[in-house]
């Protein structure tokens, strides 16, 4: 009698079961996996790309652009590790729901990624991977921050007319750092300019005290510096401590409001380039900032931005590419097609041909503790 | 090449050492007496920093009482992590088992789970991020001795190991739980059969490492201006390496070995790339197991 009951309820749960997925076939769900470092050193950068993320996706769902289809994110933590990168694009791949990728956070990562990417024909979007092979691994892979192949040059070029001559170059001992460092020399050399030193730091320096001994036994006229804004606090704070004049040129990567926290009045006089400004009076940068801290109780940065812009594109992509009918090849030839998209980090088109993006950057300068826009 | 910048290098050699020194004397401590690595070091060295600047943000205490507050956490750091990660392992009092090498390696993966345990939960409450340090309080007051430029940090840090070894060395010699201390490290049976409570002289020794760690967490990360939850770990393996070249239970040993590290990491950025530093780092290492596999100052103990 009791084994009937049971199996009467099981029944019931069947049918409702059944029911629901009948009416779930109307509201489909498309899913974008974005793979970011959540743990580990870091996750501060991951935790804001969640956030942007998660509000580009919620507006887009409250906003219908999407009859009938609720777009879901699906976020694995890489924690910076290409082994965890690579299983995280096994694991997206095997996915049928995922029709596109955002992610990973560093170039290494994202390139070893982007490997699986290219054999399984997923799409892969970074917001930040800005090494110039990375785009080159297949036509699946895209990103939204200009490369250090168009950076490099321009600031070389802003260093030479501001009168320095020589200079010297610092920079991360990593695939991103390297190419900083290398497009900057290049296109320093190519103006005429010489380049006294080149140093690369491991990745968890502290004391730069080392290296700015020898960067002043080089007697440079200004320092390039090509690092993550907590490395470069700690870099402005002792190099003021060990008595260098010299002015000091950076990549948008310290376009951040933690480094004038952390470096203080030691961040004074920096000149910086940044695609993101904080500052913006444009309606949808505004707004933006304005919805993010309202979430998440602090003004979004340079990093934040790139996220919400990438995570957008995508979603331009997933419309463009038919929306519930999606398929991973159709987001990739409407990415692929984004042209004019007024993102939060400036006006973004990909080129058809390299998939490199373009942006217009701005120049800054740390001017009593703020950023300030120079010419 | 040997010029004042090359002086320079070696003053900046010698205050990366001296971290590497400050971190090793409580670790090579805590290990003289329990002969097992506690690799938990590195967390009480960021519990003290945050301490530190928990104190320095609700209360903007004047620095000395900065590092009073640092040290009592150190102190309830190192009691807690001997109750949660060791005193467990030392219920089995029979010979086998203090000989055992099994309940040896246990205690140490104990060491390293709490280990990971704390700095994820930092790495929850504070962000994995690096914290703000309110400027008065950074140790990078440049202080410039004619062409040398020198931070007022790096004489605390001077000051500070100085007054931690020579300290320690007093208490070992002199005070009643120095002694015990030696004679624990020395035979912990034998000590137990002369009347000595070897319980509380193994708490002893954690409270007493563990403050010396909090402490040197605090001031070196006021001196390099990045208080974060990861912060232990870097200089833990460097201060590990210190130790096992030192001959792993002396301590002075290590300060040794710790200052030669930190020359050789400045003196290979001046010749060659700080990529380099590590690598020049763990092969002095490897050259001082094969060449003194009881470490450099380690007299006629068992091989490592």
């Amino acid at each position: 009698m009791m084994r009937f009951k049971q199996c009467k309820t099981l029944l019931t749960t069947v049918c409702l079961v059944a029911l629901s997925c009948g009416a779930s076939a109307q509201n489909k769900t498309v899913a974008i996996g974005y793979q970011a470092p959540l743990s580990g050193e870091n996750a501060q950068y991951g935790t804001v790309f969640r956030n942007s993320a998660t509000l580009a996706v919620d507006e887009f769902n409250k906003s219908g652009r999407l009859p009938g289809v609720t777009i879901q994110l699906k976020f694995e933590d890489s924690k910076s590790d290409a082994k965890e990168g690579v299983n995280i694009a096994r694991k997206f791949s095997d996915d049928a729901s995922i029709v596109g990728v955002i992610g990973d956070f560093n170039s290494t990562v994202s390139m070893a990624a982007g490997q699986v990417y290219a054999q399984t024909k997923v799409p892969q979007l970074s917001q930040t991977a800005s090494h110039p092979d990375y785009v080159k691994i297949s036509e699946y892979q895209f990103r939204n921050i200009n490369t250090q192949a168009y950076e490099g040059p321009l600031i070389a070029k802003w260093a030479f007319d501001s009168g320095a001559k020589k200079v010297a170059v610092i920079a991360i001992q990593n695939d991103w750092g390297q190419s900083a460092a290398g497009n900057f020399v290049q296109g320093f050399k190519a103006l005429g300019g010489t380049v006294t030193e080149t140093e690369f730091f491991n990745p968890g320096t502290r004391d730069f005290r080392s290296i700015l001994t020898k960067i002043a036994r080089s007697q440079p006229d200004a320092i390039f510096v090509g690092a993550f804004y907590e490395d470069g606090s700690a870099f402005l704070q002792q190099k003021v401590q060990m008595g260098l004049k010299q002015p000091v040129f950076a990549t948008s990567s310290l376009y951040e409001k933690k480094l004038l926290e952390l470096a203080g009045p030691a961040a004074n006089g920096v000149y910086l380039t940044s695609t993101f400004v904080v500052e913006s009076t444009e309606p949808h940068v505004a707004a933006f900032v304005k919805n993010y801290e309202a979430r998440y109780n602090g003004k979004p940065q340079q990093f934040a931005a790139q996220a919400y812009d990438a995570t957008n594109i995508m979603l331009n992509a997933i419309v463009a590419a038919g929306g519930a009918n999606a398929t991973r090849a159709k987001v990739r030839d409407a990415l692929a097609a984004t042209k004019d998209f007024p993102g939060v980090t400036g006006t973004t088109s990909f080129d058809p041909a390299t998939r490199e993006p373009i942006k217009l950057l701005s120049k800054l300068q740390v001017q009593d503790g703020k950023f300030v826009s120079v010419k | 090449m040997f010029d004042v910048f090359f002086v320079q290098q070696l003053v900046n050699g010698l205050s990366i050492g001296l971290i590497y020194a400050l971190m090793a004397i409580g670790f090579t401590l805590i290990f003289g007496v329990l002969n097992v690595v506690n690799f938990a070091h590195g967390e009480v060295y960021m519990i003290g920093a945050f301490a530190g600047l928990l104190a320095i943000t609700q209360l903007a205490p004047p620095l000395f009482a900065v590092i009073l507050v640092a040290l009592a956490f150190g102190a309830l750091a190192g009691f807690g992590l001997e109750r949660i990660a060791f005193r467990p392992f030392r219920r089995f009092r029979d010979e086998a088992s203090l000989k055992s090498k099994a309940i040896r390696e246990a205690t140490l993966l104990s060491s390293l789970a709490v280990s990971i345990i704390v700095r994820e939960l930092a790495e929850k409450i504070f962000g994995s991020n690096m914290q703000s340090i309110p400027q008065e309080y950074l140790l990078l007051k440049p202080i410039e001795i004619g062409p040398l430029s020198f931070a007022n940090g790096q004489f605390l840090i001077f000051g500070l190991s100085i007054v931690m070894l020579g300290g320690l060395q007093w208490l070992l010699k002199h005070t009643r739980v120095g002694l015990s201390i030696r004679a624990v490290a020395n035979n912990p049976m034998g000590a137990a059969y002369v009347g000595i409570n070897t319980e509380r002289t193994i708490i002893a020794t954690f409270v007493i490492g563990s403050t010396l760690g909090a402490i040197a967490g605090l001031i070196v990360g006021l001196y390099q201006g990045a208080i974060f939850p990861a912060m232990g770990f870097a200089p833990g393996v460097k201060a590990f390496v210190a130790m096992v070249m030192g001959g792993l239970s002396s301590i002075g040993g290590a300060v040794v070995c710790a200052l030669i590290l930190g020359m050789a990491e400045a003196i290979t950025t001046s010749f060659f790339a700080q990529g380099w530093g590590d690598l020049v780092a763990y092969l002095f290492l490897v050259i001082t197991l094969v060449f003194f596999p009881t470490g450099l100052f380690g007299g006629g103990r068992e091989r490592v």
